[in-house]
């Protein structure tokens, strides 16, 4: 019986986004606020259970000296992060912010240098490897138009020009040849991305309408 | 100076965790710097959750002020709230990994995320369509074309020709030639995250003073 009651659920919620192909309506609104409602709950039981009750309450309720006097200082910087639902005391909740900036920024760098930068480029330079055992000279080829490609795409999000007086701003020339290049590569890459993003959706609605037809087919058979 | 104790406290705190990445940890003479840097990003995530919860109390509360405005109450707003307090509830009642609790994701998460994936599928359609109708460029004709030949690779029309030598390696070379594009955009990220963090390390973005 429970089963079947959020069997209906999950169609009655399905249908009523579904009619929003037919506009903007309010069967769509009741479904979306009940989705964010559920949602935020949803996240902040998972925030309560995973993070707060494991790495905040339990050590101070039943942790060692060491344990308690740790959490003793995130513990202050939570109450006055808390702080920044009133705006009268949000000013409070600035050493805690200043603290997660800090923080974030530092592991932003770290991630983009070591997860991002490093990896990246040794992944642009392996094809021209010749101690590979699979160096070939038509891998350097295939290696050399994708480094095209990538200084062509970072070449066309560089806006920096030199100006002169009563003269439009200009690229050089050769940073404007490889911004062309980067263009195609970017329409190459976006369009896979497109493709990836679309198949995806087609499938999430091939599959949204195959569960339609199967309660619809449930009800009927009895 | 605009908060000059904020900023010192956040070009400090996070100093000593980017540290922490140039340290390999053979190094035992300065294994305090990860222990102190281990303990500064656990803090850091307690933050994050707390921060969380502020974010989903303020949601509640602007929604809490809509539902009970003397002009023009909000009446969707009721319904949010309403399902907010049911799912908080049970969900601390019950826990999270509890199989009833998780039929909150099942029966209401998932129908509604995926239906809008869905929808996705035809405003996909109907904007790729305006796209040529409205913009006749390079860029548009490239994207066209990669899009068409990467949906005919992904619905496994094309997987008989990719045996057949010499044009399997054809479609090979083509299907790797988005990675030139995704890594130069990967790169573009990962420069503009190195020089946001990089600003707030040397103070010259001070997001929390205001």
């Amino acid at each position: 019986m429970q089963d079947l009651i959020w069997t209906l659920v999950a169609f009655v919620l399905t249908l009523m986004v579904f009619s929003y192909l037919f506009g903007d309506n309010f069967l769509f609104r009741i479904a979306s606020y009940i989705f964010v409602g559920v949602s935020a709950g949803y996240v902040a039981v998972v925030v309560f259970y995973q993070v707060l009750l494991p790495r905040l309450i339990l050590p101070l309720m039943q942790g060692g000296f060491v344990e308690r006097a740790l959490v003793i200082i995130p513990l202050v910087m939570a109450a006055l992060l808390l702080t920044k639902i009133s705006p009268h005391f949000a000013g409070l909740g600035k050493f805690p912010m200043a603290y997660l900036v800090g923080v974030g920024a530092a592991v932003a760098i770290g991630g983009a240098v070591f997860g991002t930068l490093l990896g990246q480029i040794s992944g642009a330079a392996s094809p021209f490897n010749l101690t590979k055992a699979d160096a070939s000279a038509g891998r350097m080829l295939e290696g050399a138009l994708v480094l095209v490609g990538t200084v062509g795409t970072l070449a066309y999000f560089q806006f920096t020009a030199s100006s002169r007086a009563a003269q439009p701003a200009r690229r050089s020339p050769v940073v404007e040849g490889l911004s062309l290049a980067g263009q195609v590569f970017i329409g190459i890459t976006l369009g896979a991305v497109f493709a990836g993003v679309y198949s995806a959706a087609l499938t999430a609605l091939l599959d949204r309408l195959q569960f339609l037809l199967t309660v619809i087919a449930q009800f009927i058979s009895g | 100076m605009r908060a000059p104790v904020w900023t010192a406290v956040a070009i400090s705190i996070g100093l000593i965790v980017l540290l922490g990445y140039f340290i390999p940890p053979e190094l035992a003479q300065f294994g305090f710097i990860l222990t102190i840097r281990s303990i500064l990003v656990g803090w850091a995530v307690i933050l994050a959750g707390v921060a969380a919860l502020v974010g989903v109390l303020n949601l509640f509360l602007v929604h809490v002020a809509r539902m009970t405005a003397k002009r023009n109450p909000d009446r969707y707003s009721i319904l949010l709230v309403v399902f907010f307090i049911l799912s908080l509830g049970f969900g601390l009642y019950l826990t999270p990994a509890d199989p009833n609790y998780q039929k909150v994701v099942t029966a209401i998460q998932v129908p509604v995320e995926a239906s809008l994936m869905g929808i996705l599928a035809v405003t996909l359609t109907f904007a790729s369509f305006r796209l040529f109708q409205r913009r006749k460029g390079l860029m548009a004709v490239v994207f066209a074309i990669s899009a068409v030949f990467f949906l005919l690779v992904g619905s496994g029309l094309l997987a008989p020709l990719q045996e057949v030598p010499g044009i399997g390696g054809i479609l090979g070379f083509f299907q790797r030639l988005p990675v030139a594009g995704g890594r130069g955009i990967l790169l573009g990220i990962a420069l503009g995250s190195l020089t946001a963090g990089l600003r707030v390390l040397l103070g010259a973005d001070r997001p929390y003073s205001g």
